[in-house]
């Protein structure tokens, strides 16, 4: 009786012709999750299974396999051969000894010599007499013995379904770059991007002087814990101060912050474009800070060609907040280090700055130089 | 790196240091034990000590503490009861320890201070009366270095209510000025890692008559007011270092007079106001960069080779300092103030080299941002 673990992957069976594609990259994603760890991983027809693994490694197994996008859901369960007398020992391993139960058979060998309902009728019966405080429900069991006769003369047996991580492998959809701020949202958002398939690359603008060291450590400590979702375990940082400073002495205080995002939107073009990024990834939730109102968001997305995605456009703080403490990443991001200086926050930042303006503000800057300045600040830090 | 923020810690002793880790490697002993007379000699030793240090053994007690903060708060906890005076110049060990008290019932009563930092003796002495249970005032200001005097207040204090306890947080006094204990100060709070003792160590000084409640119950440790097997290598360190600081307390006290005028002259007062008082404590400089920001400052002069204090925060979300804005400052001086200070290792090349480091990191900035 051998432990192993049943993987499900969620949409890839939607898939038509890609299909060995997509599981070729879930393939290797789950390799990679559970690195250094001793276990085999096999293919069989629409589900992965670890195998000959340590059992003690069982829940750190499990921890790693949750976090891999594309998987539905997964369970521990037991490998046995398939003749009566040992399905039934393994259903007693899995079985709760009281309250409602059902057992539920598939059959991927139809030669086995008893349909799914009578190994139903059979092993729930013998269950019965062995734990007399076992009831049988059909429609709504606490309990679901789960029987998975396969066509190589074993067995799959298992009790529970843990939901996974679901979404795409990641690598299935291009690449990104994310531009990550320290706050709430923006992890949460690379988050959501890498669980549609896409390999999410990490961009942080400071302003040192300004800002200080711990708000790049807590952008690093973010990456890290983005990176057990798949996300790129590499992080950029570019240095805005002189920009900031520039468009202080020179621009109208009202559109500091339109212009600076101007500014971080051709960065990261400027970045993506040389590492294959096909997109900007930004947390950008409308109407929630000034800067993010569709004006602000227009004037943003004038100076870029490539696609900005922005998957929490629609959500609400708290929303964001429940996606950020499901992916632990709340509790760092609400650590008290400033991302920006309030030295150059206005007074009264402009909701809704007409393009024309901002452009006409801009002519000011010596837009090409102060680009080159920054982008040779640029440092990357492997975690 | 040139280091100027020796109101925040000290450097450790070395002598001092070998002195107590070897002592402690032979000597492992509990204190308490039946069998560990030993240690529990050393431990005498060193509290008398550090005793006679600024006290006489004859009127005054100590109690070893985990620090500052520890004295200080079994100090204003253990002491409130209806009302409480403190000082608005008091360091956060007591203010917050106050704002506790206040929480479950008692008043809290803050006297003015002056521009200096110093407190308003008669405001404060107005606050007082029959009900005041405790009234604290910090010996030497950390935020400003201003010098309270203490014994005078703690005098008409108790002319006024001679029930009424005195404490003191002397954690910027102990072994950088001459201190002598008067029994009108019933508590006094004193710190081992200013001194070049290790973090971790402090102790109450007391009134030996003074009937002072323990903060931790346990083990009964010293004398049933702060249980807990004692941290006989920091106490050690702690008396050793006291030990040689005191040796050389007026030798460092001239020396550092000197550094700091010369400091204070070296700075571009075009961009730095001087805030401490002239007759403050040597050991500490707080300066002000007029409209700039003290936390950029101090990393523009940190890049340049010195690591400065800062008084406030690059922040909207973190507040002023409370006690250099209890000084009546405004908002352009809260937000630039640094705090300059010296131990007796500091020597006049580092402090002509910090100058250099502030007035450049200040021209810098300015020119940065208009």
């Amino acid at each position: 009786m051998e432990k192993v673990i049943i993987i499900r992957y969620a949409e890839i069976h939607l898939k038509g012709k890609n299909r060995g594609y997509f599981e070729r990259v879930f393939c290797v994603n789950l390799e990679r999750a559970l690195k250094g760890i001793r276990h085999e991983l096999h293919r069989t027809s629409g589900r992965y299974l670890v195998a000959n693994f340590d059992e003690e490694k069982t829940e750190e197994i499990c921890g790693r396999v949750s976090r891999v996008f594309g998987v539905h859901s997964y369970s521990v369960g037991l490998c046995v051969p398939y003749d009566l007398n040992s399905v039934y020992e393994a259903a007693k391993e899995v079985c709760p000894r009281e309250g409602t139960f059902k057992v539920e058979t598939h059959r991927a060998d139809k030669k086995y010599p008893m349909t799914s309902m009578e190994l139903n009728a059979h092993i729930g019966g013998r269950l019965l007499d062995d734990f007399p405080a076992l009831r049988v429900d059909v429609h709504t069991p606490a309990h679901t013995v789960c029987l998975d006769i396969r066509e190589n003369g074993t067995a799959l047996v298992f009790g529970k379904f843990e939901k996974g991580a679901g979404g795409m492998p990641v690598g299935t959809s291009g690449k990104g770059l994310l531009l990550i701020s320290g706050g709430i949202d923006s992890p949460v958002a690379g988050y959501m991007m890498a669980k549609r398939g896409m390999n999410v690359e990490l961009l942080h603008f400071h302003s040192y002087p300004y800002t200080n060291d711990g708000a790049k450590e807590k952008v690093k400590e973010l990456a890290r814990l983005l990176s057990r979702y798949s996300v790129s375990a590499k992080l950029i940082t570019l240095n805005v101060a002189h920009i900031q400073e520039e468009i202080h002495a020179k621009c109208a205080a009202e559109l500091n912050v339109t212009l600076l995002r101007r500014f971080m939107f051709r960065l990261a073009e400027k970045t993506a474009r040389e590492m294959g990024a096909k997109c900007l990834i930004t947390g950008e939730s409308l109407g929630q800070v000034a800067s993010q109102t569709i004006e602000g968001i227009t004037s943003s997305n004038a100076v870029v060609t490539l696609p900005v995605l922005r998957p929490l456009i629609g959500f609400d703080k708290d929303e964001i907040v429940l996606v950020a403490k499901k992916i632990g990443t709340f509790e760092t991001s609400v650590l008290p280090y400033e991302d920006c200086c309030t030295v150059f926050l206005p007074d009264f930042p402009a909701i809704k700055p007409k393009l024309s303006f901002i452009e006409e503000e801009e002519k000011k800057l010596d837009v090409e130089a102060l680009m080159r300045e920054a982008l040779e600040s640029k440092e990357v830090f492997l975690l | 790196m040139i280091y100027l923020d020796n109101a925040a810690t000290t450097a450790p002793d070395g002598e001092a240091l070998a002195r107590a880790v070897q002592f402690t490697e032979q000597n492992y002993l509990n204190p308490s034990a039946l069998y560990g007379g030993e240690v529990s000699a050393a431990l005498a030793s060193a509290r008398e000590s550090l005793l006679s240090k600024i006290a006489d053994p004859a009127q005054f007690a100590l109690v070893f503490t985990s620090g500052g903060t520890e004295a200080d708060n079994q100090a204003i906890q253990t002491c409130g009861r209806r009302n409480i005076v403190l000082s608005a110049g008091e360091h956060a060990a007591v203010y917050e320890a106050g704002v506790r008290l206040k929480n479950g019932g008692t008043e809290l009563r803050l006297a003015p201070l002056q521009r200096d930092g110093s407190v308003k003796a008669d405001a404060l002495l107005s606050l007082v009366d029959e009900k005041t249970s405790l009234v604290s005032v910090v010996h030497v200001n950390n935020e400003t270095g201003v010098v309270n005097d203490i014994f005078s207040l703690a005098r008409e204090v108790k002319k006024k209510n001679p029930r009424c306890v005195f404490h003191s947080d002397g954690v910027q006094a102990f072994g950088k000025l001459p201190v002598r204990l008067s029994p009108d100060v019933d508590l006094y709070s004193v710190s081992a890692h200013k001194i070049g003792g290790l973090k971790g160590v402090g102790a109450l000084y007391k009134r030996k008559n003074f009937a002072l409640q323990p903060l931790l119950c346990g083990g009964g440790q010293e004398g049933n007011l702060r249980s807990g097997t004692e941290n006989v290598l920091g106490i050690l360190d702690f008396a050793f270092a006291a030990e040689k600081k005191f040796a050389s307390l007026e030798a460092d006290l001239a020396r550092l007079k000197e550094l700091r005028a010369l400091l204070s002259d070296a700075l571009d007062k075009s961009v730095y106001t001087i805030l401490s008082p002239e007759n403050g404590s040597p050991y500490i400089l707080t300066v002000s960069a007029r409209g700039l920001r003290g936390e950029i400052l101090q990393r523009l002069t940190m890049a340049r080779g010195a690591i400065v204090g800062t008084g406030s925060a690059c922040s909207s979300k973190k507040p002023h300092s409370r006690v250099i804005e209890a000084c009546g400052y405004g908002k352009d001086v809260l937000d630039g103030v640094l705090r300059l200070s010296f131990s007796p290792h500091t020597t006049r090349e580092e402090v002509l080299l910090a100058a250099q480091a502030l007035n450049g990191s200040a021209h810098e900035l300015k020119k940065r941002i208009g």
